[in-house]
């Protein structure tokens, strides 16, 4: 592919990315009342289709998750996903409400209440993002998801063979030994769009105009 | 005697009413909470009342928070109003503050809404 970045770019945008997640950490602590790690980002490009095989073959097998994603436009477009194990949705919106639903009535919200979870970590994420670039993003509303990582990928929009450049996290909680993930697909013209404002966050801290 | 406050709480997450509601009430059980899943809703409700303050999300169908928050505060000069909401963007507070309204960030929780409904208690 034509896109590339140098090293001062790249760098630049792995720490800007480390700091939304940073944000994103601190909301899913506050949510889960649990401490939350989570990894330093990585990039990939990659084509859709990979992507998902990367996201979806992390054990001996592809598994279900359930995937909350929203769609960001403005200074630059990205859909951003949130990911877990689908058999451990139930357990993560226990944890963020406690005991102030009922437990008959909480399955019933399980999946209203993980949209909520994606909507409050992705904002987290991506709004850190937006005040770093000194720019706005719109969000769409969050859109849940469950099935295997291809059938959440395809659900976000281009081709499969569409190369994109996949910035990926995987946070833990600790206590309750939960894997997820958080995944930040843009395709070329979006990552041009990023790398403008990579470029012009670096002229601002780097003292150039 | 505590004077009973009336509290309208304006979220799309059934979720984020309820954990709102349970709070409030947590604290101060003889109070009033009303719920709106929308902005429009919440438009429609304060026709027949007039509540202390009202918390409101951003990120909804319709209309959505912010223009709703602005058409509350012009109909309710006198009633405590905060955006309450998973969007922490710069541009979203400062918009807040031309608004007049007040700005907490999601995830709710049971310090958060204490701040939110602390200036009820004075």
């Amino acid at each position: 592919m034509s896109f590339t970045l140098s090293e001062l770019e790249h760098d630049a945008l792995v720490e800007i990315f480390n700091i939304g997640v940073g944000q994103a950490a601190a909301a899913m602590s506050g949510i889960v009342n649990e401490a939350v790690t989570m990894s330093v980002p990585s990039i990939s490009f990659l084509n859709r289709a990979d992507a998902a095989a990367l996201l979806g073959h992390r054990g001996e097998q592809a598994q279900r998750i359930c995937g909350v994603s929203q769609h960001y436009e403005g200074a630059f477009e990205t859909e951003a996903i949130l990911m877990f194990p689908e058999d451990k949705s139930l357990e993560i919106v226990r944890l963020m409400v406690g005991e102030l639903v009922p437990l008959s009535e909480l399955t019933e919200m399980e999946q209203e209440a993980m949209s909520e979870i994606g909507n409050i970590i992705l904002n987290s994420c991506v709004g850190t993002l937006a005040n770093i670039f000194e720019q706005e993003l719109q969000g769409s509303l969050p859109v849940y998801h469950v099935g295997t990582s291809e059938d959440i990928l395809s659900a976000s929009g281009s081709a499969a063979d569409s190369v994109v450049m996949m910035l990926h996290i995987d946070f833990i909680l600790e206590m309750h030994q939960i894997h997820g993930y958080v995944a930040f697909i843009l395709d070329v013209s979006a990552l041009r769009d990023l790398k403008e404002q990579i470029n012009l966050y670096l002229s601002r801290v780097m003292g150039r105009n | 005697m505590e004077s009973v406050k009336q509290i309208l709480v304006v979220d799309d997450s059934r979720v984020s009413r309820l954990m709102a509601r349970q709070y409030i009430l947590s604290m101060h059980a003889g109070w009033l909470v009303e719920e709106a899943a929308s902005g429009e809703e919440a438009l429609q409700k304060i026709e027949g009342y007039t509540p202390d303050l009202i918390l409101i999300d951003v990120n909804m169908p319709g209309m959505g928070g912010l223009a709703a928050a602005e058409q509350l505060r012009a109909r309710l000069p006198h009633t405590h109003i905060s955006l309450l909401t998973a969007n922490v963007q710069t541009a979203t507070r400062n918009r807040a503050a031309e608004i007049g309204v007040a700005f907490m960030e999601k995830p709710i929780t049971e310090a958060r809404v204490a701040q939110l409904i602390a200036p009820l208690e004075a």
